[in-house]
């Protein structure tokens, strides 16, 4: 080696040959993988959304009217002319470059299957330039309130179907009497006690609210008549939060303010509510949506329109509806033949069918938010406490600290073994010892929780490891007890390490089919589980049938719809704790 | 500062606006109560003619897409019930969940085996036995595969025993000297277990092939293969003619290819083969159960839905007569 040999005088030289190839070759392989990615995800979208059969005056409406001014707001917004310029040669280059290379490939190599040059543009071009753009607009004060209303839509609405996918299942009539006998209660204690600094009531609350809530579960049966499901959700969730949001708004703008931030969307939702009954709509969901989506929008535009800044970023909503209707109106008026999308609303919203048109994915992709949102609870409570104990309580040396120390080894092993394996040990021990059911949610949820459970103890046990001795020490020099130092030091501390590993671990819980075999979940169901203990599918399970369909459009473009539908409900659940982590590491 | 006017109307709207709110809340909450058995009753369910319940079924694959289709549309009529199904293969349905008690019905591809009967007397649970209907099984190569048009079932035999044919021209001496690649029904389908039995006999399968319970893998595999073959149920061919090349089959009197024709009319032997559906008896005597079973045989002549939608033969009136003969009394003995 050049840097040992003693011979050399000063420095002598390295070669730089290794250092480079290392470089090219990590570079090579994170192009081959993510390229890869990309075109099964390319390919997949144009399944589901049926883009081989746009036509080229489809597409273009549609960039003209939603994409061109989105990225005319993102420009707006970054106010930078060298950005404006770039993304200018970006898009027009692009375009020359794609349209030339891809006929160039069709006419000499091979021609390229269910794409063309236009579809080719929108995601090699099109696609990742608007993101790129996307992320400069943010950077600027306009981009980051038009970003911010658009999440707080969205997101609303999505937490809303959420919840009320989650009602489904739960039953209405316990809640109803917990949240009135045990949570409002509690929380009023609660309130009242830190209001008037009254120690004593603030301790009351807890053993009120447990005294509510038992309470609750045995008048269950007992009391015969309950307000129907549409006031429940109305009195228990969409009042609260218009009250939560009115609290937050009241400090800093007054009490006019504060009534309409949470009384506008108050009485939207509850219109929205009745209408939708009228209509013969799910009422609840829709009530839910409109309350979850309203009232953080109307804080988020209050706290805005107060600061006074970025204030045209509050029209990006409506620049993206107006496109979208606009380009709806011009296709209508021109009579440009739209793409037939495997993906619409009837896929969403109706049960499985024999006819692919038909065919729906409805009671799979209940059956799997259920099943998901169990096992996010039980993966996390079980994973932290584990990971906690071996981390915190259990002594390091000595016969109990080699005891720890195999146990160690044998949850890293478990994380390896088969997920068939897993599914076995949930039909034996949850479905027939435990008498649980075969098949029903609730054994699906165990099975899944103990599956992914070996992963967010590891990944719970690092982030709790790496938090720094220093603290606890510290902590334990100030007389804390150890109860003090896990709560108020160590948790905290490691709490944005643990929601990534529990996130990663959620994920490969979504879409685990074998487990799901094993404990006989059923492959067809044709309704919306209605309890914790009904059978019920899940979309991996309901995908994988549809794969084995003879018929082509099951195979390409149902399966295709459900894979991106089981995406976008993968990516809001991510996104959502990927939120809780950046405000957990935000505290910390 | 506001006057006092101002401030006597706003009184007063304020009021009157309370008053009004409270008024129009009692309307709607007297309006919307539900009872403590939750539901709006919008739905029924409790009516005198309205049946309701889960109906579980689990077994073949190849079963699957015909009763499910049948389900659909029961699901359909009687918005109370609530049926699932799961394709298990059919021994895994026997053993795993109809014969344990945990399924309603079992659907297989082969009449139930003796083993399996002992497990289910063991554990008590009766059953009958139903045809839903007629499968010809297809046996097909790659469509680029010129130099074979039929087998008959001894070259079939040879291919497939325990001691296979390695290479075309073993079979026959005109066949070009390439290897067979192989493509079949894992062994938990019951489409391998009728193979066995009506080609193969006491010869056995070979283990030398890719066993799988999705028929896409194989049509996939041959397709890709212009020296394959591969078998599986006639529902995939009848979707995707141009995909593969079936081939006619000769049992002694010259070859035969597989179409529902020659599978109704018998002379598609000795591949085609009656599918079926095993309701446990226990369980028709819950009325609602009891209905989708009348609602079964009642479909299994239903050409549109059989032939056209899944692509089996439906049953004869015979056939769905004497089915349902059979049928109602399991339902009287188990109604009592």
């Amino acid at each position: 080696m050049a840097t040992e040999n003693p011979n050399a005088d000063g420095f002598g030289e390295v070669s730089r040959v290794r250092g480079i190839a290392f470089e090219y070759l990590s570079f090579g392989a994170s192009v081959f993988g993510l390229v890869a990615l990309g075109v099964l995800l390319v390919y997949v979208a144009i399944d589901a959304f049926d883009l081989a059969n746009a036509s080229p005056e489809w597409l273009l409406t549609y960039f003209l009217t939603l994409v061109v001014p989105f990225i005319v707001f993102c420009l707006y917004s970054a106010n930078d002319r060298d950005v404006t310029r770039r993304a200018l040669v970006a898009l027009g280059g692009g375009l020359v470059a794609v349209a030339v290379l891809f006929s160039a490939i069709e006419a000499l190599l091979v021609p390229i299957p269910r794409l063309n040059w236009q579809l080719a543009y929108l995601f090699v071009v099109a696609a990742p330039v608007t993101a790129y753009l996307a992320y400069v607009g943010s950077g600027g004060r306009v981009g980051a309130v038009g970003f911010g209303l658009l999440g707080r839509l969205v997101g609303g609405a999505a937490l809303g179907l959420a919840v009320g996918t989650l009602f489904l299942v739960f039953d209405s009539l316990v809640w109803f009497l917990a949240y009135t006998l045990g949570v409002l209660p509690a929380v009023g204690l609660y309130a009242f006690g830190r209001v008037r600094e009254s120690p004593r009531a603030r301790t009351a609350a807890t053993p009120v609210g447990l005294v509510g809530l038992t309470a609750a579960v045995f008048l269950r049966d007992v009391i015969a008549t309950y307000p129907s499901d549409l006031i429940i959700y109305l009195w228990t969730i969409a009042v609260p939060v218009a009250a939560a949001g009115a609290l937050l708004v009241a400090d800093r703008r007054g009490r006019v303010a504060a009534a309409a931030v949470g009384g506008v969307p108050l009485a939207a939702a509850t219109a929205g509510g009745f209408l939708a009954a009228g209509a013969g709509l799910p009422a609840p969901t829709v009530l839910l949506a409109i309350a979850l989506t309203g009232v953080p929008t109307a804080v988020y535009v209050s706290r805005v329109v107060d600061g006074g800044e970025g204030l045209a970023g509050l029209g990006l909503p409506l620049l993206l509806a107006a496109g979208a209707i606009a380009g709806a109106l011009i296709v209508e008026a021109l009579g440009v033949p739209a793409p037939n999308p495997w993906l619409d609303a009837s896929f969403l919203s109706e049960a499985p069918s024999r006819t692919p048109s038909e065919a729906g994915l409805y009671p799979a992709i209940v059956g799997s938010v259920i099943i998901i949102a169990m096992v996010a609870v039980l993966s996390f409570a079980l994973g932290v406490g584990t990971s906690v104990f071996l981390e915190e309580y259990t002594p390091g040396t000595g016969p109990l600290g080699t005891l720890t120390r195999i146990l160690q080894v044998n949850i890293a092993n478990l994380a390896a073994v088969p997920s068939v394996v897993y599914g076995l040990l949930g039909l034996g021990l949850f479905a027939n010892l435990l008498g649980l059911g075969i098949g029903t949610a609730v054994t699906a949820a165990l099975t899944l929780s103990l599956l992914i459970l070996p992963i967010t103890i590891i990944s719970a046990q690092e982030a709790i490891r790496s938090v720094p001795d220093d603290l606890r020490r510290g902590s334990d020099a100030m007389g804390a007890t150890r109860w003090q130092t896990t709560k108020n030091v160590v948790l905290p501390e490691a709490m944005p390490g643990i929601l990534t590993g529990t996130i990663l671990a959620l994920g490969r819980a979504i879409g685990e089919t074998a487990p799901l075999i094993m404990i006989g979940a059923a492959t067809t169901v044709f309704r919306a589980p209605d309890s914790l203990f009904s059978r019920f599918s899940a979309m991996p399970m309901q995908i994988y049938t549809w794969a084995g369909f003879p018929q082509a459009d099951f195979r390409y473009g149902v399966v295709a719809a459900g894979v991106i539908t089981l995406l976008i409900i993968l990516v809001g659940m991510n996104g959502t704790a990927i939120l809780l982590r950046n405000r957990a590491e935000r505290g910390s | 500062m506001a006057s006092s006017h101002d401030a006597d109307t706003a009184g007063i709207t304020r009021r009157k606006s309370l008053a009004a709110i409270a008024g129009a809340g009692a309307l709607g909450l007297a309006g919307c109560t539900q009872s403590s058995d939750g539901g709006d009753g919008s739905d029924g369910g409790d009516g005198d003619d309205e049946i309701s319940g889960p109906i579980n079924i689990a077994g073949s694959s190849t079963v699957f897409p015909l009763m499910s289709a049948v389900m659909e549309d029961f699901a359909e009529e009687y918005p109370g019930v609530d049926p699932d199904i799961s394709s298990t293969g059919s021994g895994g349905g026997f053993s795993n969940f109809f014969c344990t008690g945990d399924t309603d019905f079992n659907n297989a591809s082969r009449p139930i085996q003796p083993e399996e009967e002992e497990l289910c007397a063991d554990n008590g649970v009766e059953y009958i036995e139903l045809i839903a209907a007629t499968d010809a099984l297809t046996v097909v190569v790659n469509p680029d595969a010129d130099f074979v048009d039929s087998l008959t079932t001894d070259e079939l035999a040879q291919i497939w025993k325990s001691d296979p044919a390695q290479t075309w021209d073993e079979v026959r001496d005109e066949f070009p000297n390439e290897e067979i690649n192989r493509f079949g029904a894992a062994d938990t389908s019951g489409t391998y277990d009728y193979f066995i039995e009506a080609i193969l006999e006491e010869e056995g399968h070979t283990s030398d092939y890719q066993a799988t319970e999705q028929d896409n893998t194989i049509a996939q595999g041959v397709a890709g293969d212009p020296y394959a073959i591969g078998y599986f149920g006639f529902a995939y061919y009848f979707q995707n003619p141009d995909q593969l090349k079936a081939l006619g089959i000769d049992d002694g009197d010259g070859p035969v290819k597989p179409s529902l024709e020659t599978a109704s009319s018998g002379e598609y032997t000795p591949l085609s083969r009656p599918l079926f559906t095993y309701p446990s008896i226990e369980s028709l005597g819950e009325e609602h159960i009891a209905e989708f079973a009348r609602y079964f045989v009642e479909q299994t002549t239903n050409e549109d839905l059989v032939a056209g939608d899944v692509g089996y033969v439906p049953a004869t009136e015979e056939t769905q007569e004497e089915q349902m003969q059979k049928l109602e009394d399991a339902i009287e003995q188990a109604q009592g």
